[in-house]
């Protein structure tokens, strides 16, 4: 007998009767109509898209920019070694979909930060799930579901650690309620003139020397200008400078294929020679720091060379206590086994043929220079790359990032780490497994559930924690910090057509005239941000009459509108597009309905201290777009996100350090050994 | 140029070895071997697992133990696939798996997911294993079961406690929202458990390299920049050797002494931002706390097999005596660590610094070595006494005592009542399912089954009338959510137990996902 159609299957409805006899019959028939976003097709994501075809959640969308690497399969249990390369979401929904036919999945393969992905796209949703590994898109999805008033899970793991944290606009806190740790920065001059440890060379290799040499070709002069602006010493600075403008010629030879094969050398004689030689003419900055070593390019080569610094001479031992180089590989060292059963022999110690653990010696690391800069060089010469940047899982660049950093730890007299090291460092490697993955998803679920059937006292934060006693921590929903600039500012959504819209009508528009229900505030004295970007204040209405457009406020952007007098709470505009079948002859903008009217702001009886509040200030200068929003937050103690002062949780996928001293990366992190 | 391109030839070909590239499998677990290293990935690989029944939760767990790369598993489960399965177990293709065999279905597509893992159905029943094969079990590293039938479970949980040859027994129960496992070990020793607590620096005991460093710095004439730069740890020895040459030798004592000190140290600052110096302070409570063997240590010293030491000992044993012996020498602490923590610095003080760390700790490992009686592998000597402050030996109970000792379930009910209470739910609901298989038990029941395994005149917590509410309303339904956490949860401590690293939970550890906790009771 041929099986019916699952569909039409009289037995299809067994397929959910154990979820049916749990989640109870009013909240199961809505799942089938229930619209969930998965944010993410990674560690978390696969379980959870998984868990969600299992409970029978009917329409799904996924979206994922990323695609899958052999490092994901360890956890990504969607993917298989014939999908690397390929799309994440794509491969997960045709997996997944092919469980349950009755559920629709949407794969997206883009980023969730493009301008399509708007207020109105996410208000077609019922819940949102996030399961990113960076700050930046998670707290785009953060505002854009409070923004939307659409339920939230946000989640994250590292290593055996994990939480999950549903989000409701109002009801609780939100992710950007409590200020994320920012990563840390070092002093320019620090990375490039006087690094102390392992990470000042790893990060001068990384993000000066690999731009310098194959990245784009700007003068990596208004860092300098900063750092002088900060008071950093001028002389060195200035030295600084010189160095910068004799990159050119091996940027020259790097490119040309008749110099290439001396383009290692040079680099090598530049930076590791007479750029120290010129740092020594410095006389003072030795005063009370051992100096540094010029490097002798054939001396190492030849194994003549000796270091001054023993320091170098304490690199760890490799992580398994074996320091005999592996050195019988062939030339791409690969041992894939043939019969399709690679376990090793039981009882060695060795179980996973660690190579990248092993101690590089100083000529060891000369060569790896060397070769990975002529591999690099070989690239940009086909012309299929303009430039290069880092990328943990690009080989070569990786090889190039921990010989340059190895190289110059040598001339510095630190410590030298391997390669095993060098791309945790660099890459902010953290630990990920199936396990933490498994539980975090099923917690999401839940979580999600409970937002669903709208039982919010039953919604938790959950840690998943170290202590074997207690695996699980739970504490209530926190209510919203009232000074965090994302949730607490009044949302209104505004469908136009930019190209028509002047700023000062749309502002005149959304604030109404106040009389009466539903009327706004009516006018009065603002000023209007895009982003951090102010658009007009009182004594500047220049832009009033611009285009929307003109000024690069667009679809997915937000306007936000504060009160000079501090009266009135902040309104935030999101803009999304007029209907397709909408009037060319309507009004080119559709306001909302009632206008926003945000809460009366308690007036403090002192005058507020000069920063106008900590939502937002102006910013001082232009080029601070990059930075993180969070200095202009609330700071609070105690990160409750982090029940581990050395990983935060905040960011899967990036290593965050509470100091510029901070040593974790040398030994507090991962015990390798 | 010719002979600088020959050259870069021959660098090229050198090279070509020592592209320190790792292999594929290295970069498959790249994220996992950062937690638990070629060590613990090695004990993943040689290890066999064995999973009774291709539950929903089972293939969970599996799933979590294939993907990081176990070296075989083995299904046994003799059950063909109905249609719950199929709606319920994403490790069975569907509909078009029912009526196949479950096990066969399930390692079929478990094994898909790493092709580095041997999967095995076995379509035998429990039953006639145990009657005619029980030596089959002691080929297993570990054996997993969810939802086994109580006496059957009894019968194997038994055959597993006679003899320490046998393995480690994971036993899972679940119901609805509500679930909970317990790992039946005999013993498990514990070198890397990866403790959070740092050992001591020896601050109130300093090494002669160490007191001599700190004694020959001239505080007072100095140049201020390496003033400011002096690590918190030589402030404080020099500190601590100065207060004791003017109080008989004594560290401070009292709460006054103490906070005397500390200004002590703050006196010393040449300039007011000295955050070296504020360390220090904050760091002084070091000079006060003694360097001995922790409690927990020298309690390990007093195992019975320490005694009866001979060639055949586990290596544990020998490390442990030899530790033992250490302790009895001056300064009669466990060997120095040879990592310093973060400190404000500058490169010179604290390489100097961790020099002097390292040499003492090396010389120390040395004095160590000598005291074994076997030979015993470097590495292992040396991750022995990089942990020596946080080694553990958990002693295992066998599945089903905690059931058998009132006083014990009293004293639970009372320190943990929720916990406790849907521990006995779940225990009184299987025993009524095999009691009458097809009769879903009442709250009566359960309730009257409980009252007879803690004693008449106790009194049950409320807390018990929400877990027998939801086991009446779902005794047997397994969710999708559940079964993922689940398997998240229990594959992570049959890591642990695998590994030999962190500390695994010891007892019951119950799960309630309708509030969301988790607790472990009866270890």
């Amino acid at each position: 007998m041929n099986s019916p159609g699952p569909v039409n299957s009289p037995k299809n409805s067994s397929r959910y009767s154990h979820a049916r006899a749990i989640l109870g019959p009013e909240l199961s028939k809505r799942l089938p109509e229930t619209r969930v976003l998965l944010v993410g097709a990674g560690g978390i994501g696969c379980e959870l898209l998984k868990n969600i075809v299992l409970t029978g959640f009917g329409h799904i969308t996924l979206l994922d920019l990323d695609t899958i690497d052999l490092s994901n399969l360890n956890r990504q249990f969607l993917f298989r070694k014939k999908d690397i390369k390929q799309s994440k979401a794509l491969v997960a929904a045709q997996t997944a979909g092919a469980f349950n036919p009755n559920v629709h999945i949407n794969p997206i393969h883009g980023n969730i930060k493009e301008p399509q992905f708007d207020i109105e796209w996410f208000q077609q949703f019922d819940v949102v799930l996030n399961a990113l590994d960076n700050l930046d898109a998670r707290r785009h999805v953060n505002k854009m579901c409070m923004a939307a008033q659409v339920p939230l899970v946000e989640s994250g793991t590292a290593g055996y650690l994990g939480q999950v944290q549903p989000l409701l606009k109002d009801r609780s806190e939100c992710f950007d309620c409590i200020p994320k740790p920012t990563p840390t920065s070092f002093p320019v001059c620090t990375i490039r003139s006087t690094p102390s440890q392992p990470i000042h060379c790893i990060v001068w290799a990384k993000s000066y020397l690999l731009p310098q040499l194959f990245g784009e070709d700007e003068n990596a002069g208004t860092e300098l200008d900063d750092a002088e602006k900060q008071g950093e010493n001028a002389q060195e600075i200035a030295t600084l400078r010189r160095e910068a403008q004799a990159f050119k010629a091996v940027r020259t030879a790097l490119r040309s294929e008749s110099t290439a094969a001396d383009a290692s050398r040079m680099a090598f004689q530049k930076v590791f020679n007479s750029d120290v030689l010129n740092l020594l003419s410095m006389a003072d900055m030795w005063r009370s720091r051992v100096p540094p070593q010029p490097l002798d390019f054939d001396a190492i080569k030849e194994g003549q060379f000796k270091l001054k610094h023993q320091a170098s001479n304490t690199a760890n031992p490799p992580a398994n206590g074996k320091s005999i180089p592996r050195k019988n590989g062939s030339a791409k060292g690969k041992h894939e086994p043939t019969n399709g059963n690679n376990v090793e022999p039981s009882g060695s110690q060795n179980g996973a043929g660690l190579k990248d653990q092993r101690a590089l010696s100083l000529q060891d690391n000369l060569a790896l220079f060397v070769s990975s800069t002529n591999r690099l060089a070989a690239r940009l010469q086909t012309g299929k790359e303009d430039t290069i940047s880092f990328d943990k899982d690009d080989d070569d660049t990786l090889d190039f990032v921990t010989a340059a950093a190895n190289l110059r730890s040598a001339a510095y007299g630190i410590e030298r780490k391997t390669r095993w090291e060098v791309k945790e460092m660099a890459g902010n490697i953290i630990p990920a497994i199936a396990t933490t993955n498994a539980i975090i998803s099923g917690l999401i679920v839940l979580q999600a559930l409970h937002l669903l059937r709208k039982s919010y006292s039953a919604l938790k934060n959950v840690h998943l924690q170290f202590k074997p006693t207690v695996p699980l921590s739970t504490i209530n929903m926190c209510p919203p910090n009232p000074k965090c600039g994302i949730c607490r500012d009044t949302y209104a959504k505004v469908l136009c057509d930019p190209f028509k819209v002047t700023l000062g009508e749309f502002v005149d528009g959304i604030l109404g005239d106040g009389e009466g229900e539903g009327q706004g505030t009516g006018k009065r004295e603002v000023s209007v941000y895009e982003d951090k970007r102010v658009l007009s204040d009182p004594d500047w209405d220049d832009n009033n009459a611009r285009t929307l457009e003109s000024l690069n406020v667009t679809r997915g952007k937000f306007l936000t509108i504060v009160d000079e007098e501090g009266e009135w709470g902040t309104i935030s505009v999101a803009l999304g597009v007029l209907p397709a079948d909408y009037p060319t002859s309507g009004p080119a903008f559709i306001l909302p309905s009632p206008l926003p009217k945000p809460p009366r702001q308690v007036r403090p009886s002192t005058p507020p201290p000069p920063a106008p509040s900590l939502k937002r200030s102006a910013p001082d200068d232009d080029d601070v777009s990059e930075i993180e929003p969070s200095s202009k937050r609330l700071k609070t103690n105690g990160d409750v996100t982090s029940p581990n002062k050395k990983r935060k949780l905040d960011e899967d996928g990036l290593i965050l350090l509470d100091s510029a001293n901070d040593k974790m990366l040398d030994e507090d992190v991962i015990e390798i050994d | 140029m010719t002979g600088s391109s020959h050259e870069f030839q021959d660098i090229e070909e050198a090279t070509t070895a020592l592209q320190s590239q790792p292999d594929n499998k290295t970069r498959r677990y790249d994220r996992q071997l950062r937690l638990w290293a070629a060590s613990g990935q090695s004990a993943l690989e040689s290890s066999r697992i064995l999973v009774i029944s291709a539950s929903a939760t089972s293939s969970s767990v599996l799933k979590n133990l294939v993907l990081p790369g176990i070296g075989h598993f083995t299904i046994l489960d003799h059950a063909s696939v109905s249609h719950s399965d199929a709606g319920n177990n994403f490790f069975l293709e569907g509909f078009k798996s029912i009526g196949k065999s479950r096990a066969e279905e399930a390692v079929r597509l478990l094994s898909e997911l790493n092709d580095g893992v041997e999967g095995k159905a076995d379509t035998r029943t429990l039953e006639s294993i145990l009657d005619t094969q029980p030596e089959w079990f002691a080929t297993f590293t570990l054996v997993i079961t969810h939802n086994l039938e109580q006496t059957i479970l009894e019968k194997l949980s038994s055959l597993l406690w006679s003899d320490d040859t046998y393995p480690p027994l994971a036993v899972i129960r679940s119901a609805g929202f509500l679930a909970e496992f317990f790992i039946q070990f005999h013993e498990h020793n514990i070198i890397e458990s990866h403790s959070e607590t740092s050992p001591s620096l020896r601050i109130d005991k300093p090494f002669p390299a160490l007191l001599e460093h700190a004694l020959s710095l001239d505080l007072s004439s100095m140049d201020p920049t390496e003033h400011g730069h002096i690590p918190y740890v030589t402030i404080l020895v020099r500190a601590l050797e100065d207060w004791k040459k003017k109080h008989d030798g004594n560290p401070p004592k009292s709460y006054a002494e103490k906070k005397e000190f500390k200004q002590g140290i703050l006196a010393l600052k040449v300039k007011y931002d000295e955050e070296n110096f504020d360390e220090a302070e904050a760091q002084a409570y070091r000079c006060w706390s003694e360097t001995k063997v922790p409690s927990e240590i020298s309690a390990l010293f007093s195992d019975p097999r320490l005694a009866s030491l001979g060639p055949t000992s586990p290596p544990f044993f020998h490390l442990l005596a030899a530790l033992r012996d250490f302790t009895l020498l001056p300064p009669y602490a466990l060997p120095l660590s040879p990592t310093l923590p973060d400190m404000k610095s500058d490169t010179n003080n604290y390489i100097h610094l961790q020099r002097l760390y390292k040499t003492q700790a090396e010389e120390e490992k040395r004095v160590f070595k000598s005291l074994l009686t076997v030979p015993i592998e470097d590495s292992l000597v040396d991750s022995l006494v990089k942990n020596a402050h946080a080694l553990q030996i958990m002693q295992g109970k066998k599945w089903g005592t905690f059931d058998s000792e009132k006083s014990a379930l009293v004293n639970s009910l009372s320190v943990s009542p929720k916990e406790t209470s849907t521990h006995l739910a779940l225990s009184a609901l299987f025993t009524l399912l095999s009691r009458q298989p097809d009769i879903p038990p009442t709250e009566e029941a359960l309730r009257t089954e409980i009252q007879s395994v803690i004693g008449q005149g106790v009194e049950l917590p409320e807390q018990l009338d929400d877990a027998l509410g939801e086991i009446v309303r779902a005794p047997t339904a397994e969710l999708p959510n559940v079964a993922a956490f689940l398997g998240g949860m229990v594959a992570q401590e049959v890591i642990k137990i695998i590994t030999k690293q962190y500390v695994p939970a010891n007892g019951y550890c119950v799960i309630d996902l309708i509030e969301t906790w988790t607790g472990v009771i009866g270890n």
